[in-house]
C-alpha cells in the first residue's frame, strides 16, 4: 500500500549516459487512445546497471523503446548523452543507435546467416569501422565464446546465443545498453549466468546497462530498480535485493 | 475448410498478386493468340467467300504431285474454254489470269507501287459479266494492249489521275499504259494491276495461259448437275468444282498459313506459361513454408492430412481461375496489339478480336491446370508438416540434397534424351520432332531446376564474392540471404533461365548464320554483285539475260530452286546456270562436273550413297506439267551452304516445264578492267526497267541479309520478352515474400544499426545475385541448347558457328538490372518496416 511518490527523485549529480525530460507517449488516437507514458523524467547514470520493473502496461518497455530510440515519444524529450533524440533523421538515429546504443532483445538476438563473431562485430562492420580488436576479443573471451566463435547462431545453445547477443552490445562500447528481458527465455540458471556478465560488464568494463524485467530475482542484479505504474515512475530501490523487490511490485500489481 | 481456404486467399491477397499477374501475362497471350488468330482466320474466311461471289464453278488444272511452283497457280492452254461454251445451264462464263507480285504500276519516280506486307496482284479483267469481285469505281474497265486499271490506293498513293499514262513493269519490261478505270476489291489489303486477258498474257509473257474459267449457272438451274457436266467436259488435267468446294480450297489455303502462324505464336504464349509454373510452384512453396505452424495446428486440431492437401489445392484452383478470367481480358488487349504491331503498314483491317467460347473454355482450364500442376509438390509437402510444428519455432521441412540430386535427375535425364531423339532425327515428321523437342525441353527446364536447387547455395555465394567485396557487411547480408534458400533462389532463377536460354539459343544461331553466311560469300561465292527481288518472288530471266549483255559484266548467273519428282520422290532442286556459274561458286565436286548439260544432274554426295547412285546413271524428274524427263547423272557433290536442295542441275532449260520461269537470285562477275562502282552502276542501269530488282554489292548484300537476320532475332526476343517480363515479376515475387519472411530479422538489423540505405542495398543486391545466377544459368543453358541445334542441322550449313560473346554479356548485365529494378519495391518496403513492430513480428 505504498502510495505513489509526491514527486519523481531528483537525478543524481552524476554523468548520465541517457535521460529524458517529462516523457510522454500516446498510442492511437480518440476513443482508443492509450497513455503508455504521462510524463516521465528519469536519468540513467553512466556506469550503472539500472533495471525497470512494472505491471503489464506500465509503459515499461515503451520507455526502454523510446529512451533507445527505437520508438519516438509523443511529447517531452529522450536524450542520448547530450544528443536530443526526437528530433533525428531516420537515417541519424540509426547511426546513433549503432555507435551510441547497444542491444539485447528477449529472443530472435541473431542474425542466422552470419557466424557468432560476425554477429558481434555487425554493428560496427555496418558502420564500416573495425572497432577496438583487443576490446573485441576481451568482450568475447569474458563471455567464454571463444571456442565457438565461427559457429552459427542454430548451432548455439539458448544461453550461448544470448551471450553473443551481450557480447554484440557490448562490442562497440556503447555509451549505453538496453536489455528487453534478455533472459526472459532462459532457463534460470542460464539466466543467472547471463545477468552476472552484464553485472560484471558494469561493474569491470565500465558500461552502462538499462535492462527491462519483470522478474524480481533479474532485478536483483542491478544497481538500481525503477518501478513504473499507468505511464509514471512510482518507486525506486537502490541495490536491492530479490526478496525487496518481489514485495514491492506485488503492492504495485494490486 | 472451404472457408477457411477462402480467408487464407484473401489474406494473402498482396503475397499471391504478382503470382496471379504471372498467370494473367501467360494465360493473357494465349488467349490473345487464340483471338487473334481467330479474327484473321474469319477475315480470310470472308475474304475467300467474297472471290468467288457470283460463281457457281470453276474449272482449273488438277494439282499434281508438284503444286503450283513458285507461288503461282498452275496454267492451262486458253483452247479448252470452247469446249464448255455450249453446256446447258452455263450463263456466264469468263476465262482468268492472274499473277502475285509479278508485275507493278510504277510511280511518277519509277518506283514500285506496292503496299508493306499484302502481295500486288495482277489480274485479267473478267469482262462484262458480273462473276468478278473486282468492281468499277470509276472510269471504264481495260480493254485492248494499252489499257490498264488500278485500284484506288495505288491510284492515290501516286497521285495519278484517269486518263493519265502509267509506267508498268513486268516479267517482259517496262511498258506504257494509259490508266483508264479504278477498280476496287471487296477488302482492302493487295493492290491490283488489272488487264484484260489478251493484254495480261502478254504482259506476263504467258500467250494463251489461263489458269481458270469460272462460270455462273442460269437462273434456278442446279449447280451441281453444271459441276458434273463441266468435269464430264473436262480434258485429262483439268478439274471441275464448285465454288463452294473452290472457296473451302481457298479458306484452306489461307488456313494453313494462319495455322501456322497461330501455331508460333501459341508456342511463344506457351513457353511464357511455362515461366511462370516456376513463379506459382515458388510462391506456394514460400507460402506453405510461412505457414507451417498454423498447417501443425489445423493437424494437432484435427485436420487430416489430405484436408490439408485439398486446401493448399483448393486455394491453387480458386487462384488459377481468377487469373485465367483476368487472363481473357487480357488476352483481348495482347490481340488488338498484335494487330497492330503485325498489321501495321498494311491496309488490311480486322475487326475487334473475336472471343470464341473454344478461347474461353481452354483458357480457363489451362489456367487452372497450370496453377494446379505448380502447386502440387507445395501441396504435397503442406500435407505432410507434422502436428508438432505448430509447438516448433521452424519445422521447414527440408528433402535431403541425394534425394534432390536424384529425382532432378529422374527428369533431367529423359529430358536431355528425348531433346537429343529430336535433334538428331528418331522421328520422321515435323510434328514428331516438335513434340520430342518440346516435352524434351521442358523436362531438361524443370530437370535443371531441380537439380540446379543443389549448386544454387554455393554458385550464389561464389557470385556474392564480390560484391560482398564491394560492399562489405551490406553485401555479405545479400550474399547469405541468396544463398540460404537454394530452392528458393533455384527457382526464381530458373524463371529467368528458360527466356534467356532461348533467347541466347537464337542469339547463337544468328550469328552463327551471319558469320556462316560471310564465309560462304567470302569462299563459295566470289560474285561482285547480287541481284534478287526485294519481295522475294523469283523474278524474269530477261534481267538476267539484260545483265549478261553488259560488256562490264564478265559472268551472270541465276539461281532458282523447285520441287519436282525425281524418281517418284518429291525433291527439292537447286537450279542454276552452270556454265557461267562455274566461274562464280565454288561447289566442291566429289566426282564428275556440276557444270551440266541441259539434262544433266548432280547429286549431294549424302544422297548418292544412300540411293546408290553413281555418275553415268539415270534419274526421271518431271517439273509442274508433269512431264517425265530423263537426266544422266554427271556429278556427285558435297553439302554446302549455297546449293541447299539434293540435287542441281541446269536452270533455262526447265523453263517450259514449270509454271513461273523464274529466278531466285543473280550472281554477278565484273571483268577484271572494270571499277567495281562503275559495273555496279551499268547494271543497275541495265535493271532500271525492272525496278523490283534490288542490286546490291557483295559488301551491301552481307549488310543487307545481317540485317534481315537482326530483325527476325528481334521479332523472336520481342516474343520472348514477355517471359522475362514474367520472370522479373518472380525475382519481385521471391523478393518480397522473402522480406516478409525475414520481417523480424530485419527489425533487428535496424535495430542495431543497420540504415535504410544500407538495407535497401543489401536486397538489391541480393536480387542482382539471383538474377545474374539465373542468367548464367540461361546463357549456359542457351548455348548449349544451340551447339546442339547446330550439330543437328546437316554439314554444310553452319561453317562457322560463333558464340556473340558481347552479346552475351550484355544480356548478364540486363539480368542483373532486371534484378536491381525488381527489388525495388521490395526493398522499399523493408526499409520502411517500424523497427519495434518488426522485431514483435511472428
Amino acid at each position: 500500500m505504498t502510495s505513489p511518490l509526491s514527486s519523481p527523485p531528483a537525478p543524481p549529480a552524476v554523468d548520465l549516459a541517457a535521460r529524458s525530460e517529462n516523457a510522454v507517449k500516446i498510442y492511437g488516437q480518440g476513443e482508443i487512445e492509450v497513455h503508455a507514458l504521462r510524463g516521465v523524467t528519469v536519468g540513467f547514470e553512466a556506469g550503472r546497471f539500472t533495471s525497470i520493473m512494472g505491471p503489464s502496461g506500465s509503459g515499461k518497455s515503451t520507455l526502454m523503446q523510446c529512451m533507445a530510440g527505437l520508438d519516438r515519444l509523443s511529447g517531452g524529450e529522450a536524450f542520448i548523452g547530450d544528443v536530443p533524440i526526437s528530433s533525428l533523421r531516420d537515417a541519424d538515429l540509426t547511426k546513433l543507435r549503432r555507435d551510441k546504443i547497444g542491444f539485447i532483445f528477449q529472443a530472435f538476438n541473431l542474425i542466422p546467416t552470419l557466424s557468432a563473431r560476425e554477429n558481434i562485430t555487425l554493428p560496427l562492420d555496418l558502420a564500416g569501422t573495425k572497432g577496438d580488436p583487443a576490446w573485441i576479443d576481451h568482450v568475447i573471451e569474458t563471455v567464454g565464446l571463444a571456442d565457438r566463435i565461427k559457429h552459427r547462431p542454430n548451432e548455439l545453445s539458448g544461453g550461448q546465443q544470448q551471450r553473443v547477443a551481450v557480447a554484440r552490445a557490448l562490442a562497440s562500447k556503447p555509451d549505453i545498453i538496453f536489455g528487453d528481458e534478455p533472459t526472459g527465455n532462459l532457463d534460470s540458471r542460464t539466466g543467472a549466468e547471463i545477468l552476472e556478465f552484464m553485472r560484471r560488464a558494469v561493474r569491470e568494463l565500465g558500461q552502462t546497462i538499462v535492462m527491462v524485467t519483470h522478474d524480481p530475482v533479474s532485478a536483483s542484479y542491478s544497481d538500481r530498480v525503477l518501478f513504473l505504474a499507468d505511464g509514471q515512475i512510482v518507486d525506486e530501490i537502490f541495490e536491492p535485493n530479490a526478496d525487496q523487490v518481489f514485495d514491492r511490485i506485488k503492492s504495485l500489481g494490486d | 475448410m472451404l472457408k477457411l481456404t477462402l480467408r487464407e486467399i484473401g489474406s494473402a491477397k498482396g503475397r499471391l498478386i504478382l503470382t496471379m499477374l504471372s498467370i494473367v501475362l501467360g494465360v493473357g497471350f494465349v488467349a490473345g493468340s487464340f483471338m487473334f488468330t481467330d479474327t484473321l482466320r474469319s477475315t480470310f474466311d470472308d475474304l475467300s467467300a467474297d472471290i468467288f461471289e457470283g460463281v457457281d464453278a470453276v474449272v482449273q488444272a488438277e494439282e499434281g504431285e508438284v503444286s503450283s511452283s513458285q507461288g503461282e497457280v498452275i496454267r492451262f492452254d486458253e483452247s479448252v474454254v470452247e469446249t464448255f461454251a455450249e453446256i446447258e445451264g452455263v450463263a456466264v462464263y469468263e476465262p482468268g489470269l492472274s499473277a502475285t507480285s509479278r508485275v507493278f504500276a510504277l510511280d511518277g519516280d519509277g518506283e514500285v507501287l506496292a503496299p508493306q506486307g499484302p502481295p500486288v496482284i495482277a489480274v485479267s479483267w473478267a469482262g462484262p459479266s458480273d462473276i468478278t469481285t473486282l468492281t468499277l469505281e470509276e472510269g471504264k474497265a481495260p480493254e485492248g494492249p494499252d489499257e490498264v486499271a488500278l485500284d484506288p490506293l495505288s491510284i492515290d498513293e501516286a497521285g495519278f489521275a484517269i486518263g493519265d499514262t502509267i509506267t508498268v513493269s513486268g516479267p517482259q519490261g517496262l511498258d506504257e499504259f494509259t490508266l483508264v478505270g479504278a477498280v476496287e476489291f471487296g477488302a482492302p489489303g493487295p493492290y491490283f494491276v488489272v488487264f484484260d486477258l489478251p493484254t495480261m498474257q502478254e504482259v506476263l509473257g504467258e500467250p494463251n495461259q489461263i489458269e481458270s474459267i469460272v462460270f455462273g449457272a442460269e437462273p434456278g438451274y442446279d449447280v451441281d448437275t453444271l459441276v458434273a457436266e463441266l468435269a464430264a467436259a473436262a480434258p485429262d488435267g483439268l478439274e471441275a468444282i464448285s465454288s463452294e468446294v473452290a472457296i473451302n480450297e481457298t479458306q484452306e489455303e489461307f488456313g494453313s498459313f494462319i495455322n501456322i502462324f497461330g501455331n508460333v505464336l501459341l508456342g511463344f504464349a506457351l513457353v511464357t506459361l511455362f515461366v511462370s509454373i516456376f513463379i506459382i510452384y515458388n510462391t506456394f512453396a514460400i507460402l506453405v513454408t510461412q505457414r507451417t505452424r498454423q498447417m501443425g495446428l489445423l493437424r494437432a486440431i484435427g485436420a487430416s492430412s489430405s484436408q490439408v492437401l485439398r486446401m493448399v489445392m483448393t486455394e491453387a484452383v480458386v487462384v488459377g481461375l481468377i487469373s485465367a478470367v483476368i487472363g481473357l481480358g487480357v488476352g483481348l488487349g495482347v490481340a488488338t496489339l498484335l494487330q497492330r504491331l503485325i498489321l501495321s503498314g498494311g491496309s488490311l483491317e480486322l475487326g475487334t478480336p473475336e472471343i470464341r467460347l473454344r478461347t474461353v473454355i481452354v483458357v480457363l482450364i489451362v489456367g487452372v491446370v497450370v496453377t494446379v500442376l505448380s502447386a502440387i509438390a507445395p501441396a504435397f509437402r503442406a500435407s505432410r508438416i507434422s502436428p508438432l510444428a505448430a509447438l516448433q519455432d521452424s519445422g521447414r521441412p527440408t528433402r535431403s540434397m541425394t534425394f534432390r540430386l536424384i529425382s532432378g535427375a529422374f527428369v533431367l535425364v529423359p529430358g536431355v534424351v528425348l531433346l537429343g531423339l529430336g535433334l538428331f532425327g528418331a522421328a520422321n515428321t515435323t510434328s514428331g520432332v516438335l513434340t520430342l523437342l518440346g516435352i524434351g525441353s521442358v523436362l531438361t527446364f524443370i530437370g535443371v531446376a531441380m537439380v540446379s536447387a543443389l549448386f544454387a547455395g554455393p554458385a550464389a555465394s561464389l557470385l556474392g564474392r564480390p560484391v560482398q567485396a564491394i560492399r562489405g557487411t551490406t553485401g555479405r547480408i545479400a550474399r547469405d540471404n541468396a544463398s540460404r534458400s537454394p530452392q528458393r533462389t533455384a527457382a526464381t532463377a530458373t524463371a529467368l533461365m528458360i527466356g534467356l536460354s532461348l533467347i541466347t539459343a537464337v542469339s547463337v544461331l544468328a550469328a552463327s548464320i551471319k558469320a556462316s553466311f560471310s564465309e560462304l560469300l567470302e569462299e563459295a561465292l566470289a560474285a561482285d554483285i547480287f541481284v534478287y527481288d526485294e519481295q522475294g518472288i523469283p523474278f524474269s530471266p530477261a534481267a538476267l539475260a539484260a545483265v549478261e549483255e553488259l560488256s562490264e559484266v564478265d559472268a551472270a548467273a541465276g539461281f532458282s530452286e523447285y520441287d519436282a519428282v525425281v524418281d517418284g520422290e518429291v525433291q527439292l532442286l537447286s537450279a542454276y546456270d552452270s556454265a557461267a556459274g562455274s566461274q562464280l561458286v565454288n561447289i566442291p565436286v566429289v566426282e564428275g562436273t556440276l557444270t551440266l548439260s541441259d539434262f544433266g544432274i548432280g547429286v549431294l554426295d549424302t544422297v548418292a550413297e544412300e540411293e546408290a547412285i553413281e555418275v553415268g546413271d539415270e534419274l526421271t524428274v518431271a517439273y509442274d506439267d508433269g512431264e517425265e524427263l530423263t537426266y544422266t547423272v554427271e556429278g556427285i557433290f558435297e553439302a554446302n551452304g549455297l546449293v541447299s536442295g539434293n540435287y542441281a542441275v541446269e536452270r533455262s532449260p526447265i523453263g517450259p516445264h514449270v509454271t513461273v520461269d523464274g529466278v531466285g537470285f543473280m550472281a554477278v562477275n565484273l571483268t577484271d578492267d572494270v571499277d567495281a562502282e562503275a559495273g555496279q552502276a551499268a547494271v543497275e542501269e541495265t535493271l532500271r526497267q525492272f525496278p523490283q530488282l534490288a542490286v546490291q554489292s557483295n559488301a551491301e548484300f552481307q549488310e543487307e541479309t545481317e540485317g534481315q537476320i537482326d530483325a527476325f532475332l528481334q521479332i523472336v526476343n520481342g516474343l520472348l520478352a514477355l517471359c522475362i517480363v514474367v520472370a522479373f515479376f518472380g525475382i519481385v515475387n521471391t523478393m518480397a515474400l522473402s522480406v516478409m519472411e525475414r520481417t523480424r530479422e530485419i527489425g533487428l538489423l535496424r535495430a542495431v544499426g543497420m540504415t535504410r540505405r544500407q538495407l535497401r542495398s543489401s536486397i538489391r543486391w541480393e536480387a542482382v545475385i539471383v538474377a545474374v545466377f539465373g542468367s548464367l544459368l540461361g546463357i549456359g543453358m542457351g548455348v548449349v541448347l544451340a551447339w546442339a541445334g547446330i550439330a543437328a542441322v546437316p554439314e554444310g550449313f553452319f561453317s562457322t558457328p560463333t558464340i556473340p560473346f558481347g552479346t552475351l554479356a550484355v544480356y548478364v548485365v540486363i539480368g542483373a538490372v532486371l534484378g536491381v529494378v525488381a527489388a525495388f519495391f521490395p526493398a522499399r518496403r523493408a526499409a520502411k518496416l517500424n523497427v519495434l513492430e518488426a522485431i514483435a513480428h511472428e
